[in-house]
């Protein structure tokens, strides 16, 4: 078609489309000025100080090589941070994605009360995770709270644990606890991926004799893979970024024993008044998030394409 | 047209920008300042930002400054209230990288902020109010903290404790560290928890270690403190293994179940219900008062655990240490002007005579002023005697431990966090000191 119009009209073409770009830009950078300024800045102020012993309060510091870095890897703390990061992250990933697809089938077969189940399973994801771990410290109280004065009070004492301060079990719980707080938004993406599979595709499945299963694992399932995709993504960077449940449930304890790495990088960067320190952590923690993002987003969407 | 987001690329897009915005806010995480600061209508409106926990301080706080806003024409303090179960340290870390600080603050860490020039000089015209031993001068001269109670130490850090159970049981308050443990086995073996303690914000877990440590700690206390003496090499952590094992010795056998995630303030509610027959405590006379508010027919008493001679060390800081906390002038208050000046008056209103009836009405022990003498003191909190009796004892001895390093306290949270781990069994006797030696030379010493 283009190669039909005369040359000033390409000419006039071009200019107005470079106008409209021009255009578009300008109402983009407001934003991308605050953007810069409060996020890409400080990112990069956080890669030269990761060099430095700043204390995060005076003026002065000085540059102390790889010295953090060399701190931070041969710390058995880190280490523990990264384990515990790697669980969550990993375990919430899995976890909320089989609960939140079975959820979502479920719901995408109700015929009565649609609405009602809808909001009962998308409610949490309502409320701020420093809300609802708050809600869950009193739950999960060892002495006061309403888990252990019901397990007692239906005759199974032994089964009352200090869920927030026994080392064993903590980081399982808060891994519960996150799970319940992630999953609304997870089901509510499956269950829009749900209803727009073609019900002709269905039906011809059906037809040819598939079964429930072999429906749902040779038409629903391929159909939903781009959903997968971008659950188990967001649930990864969810997972890899904890912070609040830590913070109100356990603040990282008891010892260093809960501490994830987002927890870390406040607790020595702020507590502890070793910004130099916690910005190398901080690094280290980019640098996870964006590599293993990546990573996964890239086998998914190989898987996607497979399917 | 439509949005095609089952697109893979538009997917793939999205992915990236919100694995790179989640990133990139992680690094935002440590850097940043910003300014602010007000004022309202004719008054100047200025914050005290102070720490919550202790019920008595609490409402003294409040009490102090409803009565000074309803008699100031110039000055409107508002409260700032820092929740309990926060990081205290974290907080003002986190209130200075934003850039807000407010006029008048409580303290903690203060060589650190004064060093970073945060803090303002507090005028003579405010200490000369103060008795000239109950504040003192940084190493420039000036005075940038006075103090917000009575200065006794580390005395309110002890055992609160059932008092018609002992007297039921024909028990005594121990004059001696085996009788301490003597104690802890008779409400053992009568089938009760002896002793509820708080680790769920770790700061509470000094209550039973200080008292412990406490007769280690002064044998270097004339030479300018244990934690230096570990700096100049005269001393080491392995020096405080017996109170370690004491420690863990303790929580093993009489500790009330679930002290991991127990909070300071939930100690109070397992004495009063019952659930453990003494608790730790580092509120003093406002633990006694809470109590009081709790249950009145609560009939309680107070005790330091004694070392094994007999003698009540009990740990008196310089005025001037890092450790050593006291309200505060900001710097950016002082580049205000007019929240300086509103911050002194509040200051010379806390340091009256009648400032300081309002906060002994409230169960707080007020600051030594100097006119000490007309202020009525309050004993009417049941146990009260018990804590006033503590100042005449005999066998009381003070002693001071004092790190002249800034980054003592960063070494301090995490030897808190290492003996956690030790009273719950994640590491052992040896790993712990091993781990807090590592820590201090590589904070403290390395620093110092």
């Amino acid at each position: 078609m283009s190669a039909t119009l005369s040359a000033p009209a390409r000419t006039r073409r071009r200019s107005r489309q470079i106008r409209i770009r021009w255009t578009m830009f300008g109402f983009v950078v407001p934003a991308l000025i605050v953007y810069l300024a409060m996020v890409i800045v400080p990112s990069l102020q956080s890669i030269q100080l990761s060099f430095t012993n700043w204390d995060g309060i005076a003026d002065d510091y000085d540059y102390v090589g790889f010295a953090n870095y060399t701190d931070m890897l041969t710390s058995g703390r880190f280490w523990n941070a990264v384990k515990n990061t790697l669980l969550l992250g990993i375990g919430s990933a899995i976890i909320i994605n089989v609960i939140s697809l079975g959820m979502a089938l479920l719901l995408d077969r109700l015929v009565h009360l649609q609405g009602l189940f809808r909001t009962a399973v998308y409610l949490p994801a309502l409320v701020s995770a420093f809300i609802v771990a708050t809600i869950w410290k009193y739950l999960l109280n060892y002495n006061f709270g309403f888990v252990n004065t019901f397990l007692r009070d239906v005759g199974v004492p032994d089964a009352a644990r200090d869920w927030l301060g026994d080392s064993d079990i903590v980081v399982w719980v808060i891994l519960f606890i996150v799970c319940f707080t992630l999953g609304g938004n997870t089901t509510l993406i499956y269950l829009a991926n749900l209803q727009s599979v073609p019900q002709e595709l269905l039906e011809a499945a059906r037809i040819d004799g598939a079964g429930k299963v072999q429906v749902f694992l040779n038409v629903t399932w391929p159909m939903i893979a781009g959903g997968v995709t971008i659950n188990v993504t967001l649930a990864l960077i969810a997972g890899w970024t904890i912070f609040d449940q830590v913070m109100v449930l356990t603040s990282g304890g008891p010892g260093f024993v809960s501490e994830t790495m987002a927890f870390f990088i406040y607790k020595v960067g702020f507590g502890e008044y070793r910004a130099g320190f916690g910005s190398a952590a901080a690094v280290v923690l980019f640098l996870v998030v964006l590599i293993s993002s990546a990573a996964t987003n890239g086998y998914m969407r190989k898987r996607e394409i497979q399917a | 047209m439509r949005i095609a987001m089952t697109r893979p690329g538009a997917r793939r897009a999205l992915a990236v920008v919100a694995t790179a915005g989640i990133a990139a806010l992680t690094l935002a995480g440590c850097s940043g300042t910003a300014d602010a600061d007000g004022s309202a209508g004719d008054k100047t409106t200025i914050r005290f930002l102070y720490a919550t926990g202790d019920e008595t301080w609490n409402s003294a706080v409040d009490a102090i400054v409803t009565a000074f806003n309803e008699q100031s024409e110039t000055t409107e303090v508002s409260l700032d209230p820092l929740p309990a179960g926060s990081d205290y340290a974290t907080a003002m870390k986190t209130m200075d990288a934003t850039g807000n600080w407010p006029a008048i603050v409580d303290m903690r860490d203060t060589v650190t902020y004064i060093n970073a020039g945060k803090l303002a000089p507090i005028p003579t015209e405010v200490t000369e109010l103060l008795s000239d031993d109950a504040y003192g001068a940084a190493e420039d001269g000036n005075v940038y903290t006075v103090p917000y109670s009575a200065l006794n130490g580390e005395l309110g850090m002890n055992i609160v404790y059932n008092k018609d159970y002992f007297e039921e049981n024909g028990l005594e308050v121990p004059e001696t560290y085996d009788e301490f443990i003597a104690l802890l086995e008779a409400i053992k073996a009568n089938g009760d928890e002896p002793l509820a303690t708080a680790a769920g914000e770790v700061w509470p877990s000094d209550q039973l270690w200080k008292p412990l440590a406490a007769p280690y700690f002064a044998e270097y206390s004339d030479e300018g403190g244990f934690w230096n003496a570990v700096v100049e090499g005269t001393a080491s952590v392995e020096d405080l293994r017996e109170p370690l094992q004491e420690l863990l010795d303790i929580t093993n056998e009489y500790v009330l179940t679930g002290w991991q995630s127990t909070a300071d303030a939930q100690t109070t509610t397992l004495l009063v219900n019952g659930q453990a027959v003494m608790a730790t405590s580092s509120a003093g006379l406002g633990r006694l008062n809470d109590i009081n508010k709790v249950n009145p027919d609560f009939n309680a008493g107070m005790f330091i655990i004694p070392a094994e001679d007999g003698t009540i060390n009990v740990l008196k800081n310089s005025v001037t240490g890092d450790t050593a906390g006291g309200l505060a002038i900001s710097a950016q208050a002082q580049e205000d002007g007019a929240e300086y000046d509103s911050a002194v008056e509040f200051l010379d209103y806390f340091y009256s005579v009648d400032g300081a009836n309002i906060l002994e009405a409230q169960g707080w022990l007020a600051p030594n002023i100097k006119n000490a003498d007309q202020v009525t003191h309050n004993t009417s909190i049941p146990g009260s005697e018990d804590f006033f009796g503590l100042l005449e004892n005999p066998k009381l001895k003070w002693y001071q431990n004092d790190s002249s390093s800034a980054a003592f306290s960063a070494f301090n949270t995490f030897f808190r966090q290492t003996r956690i781990e030790m009273q719950d069994g994640q590491i052992t006797l040896d790993e712990a000191i091993e781990k807090a030696q590592t820590e201090f030379d590589k904070t403290v010493d390395s620093a110092s």
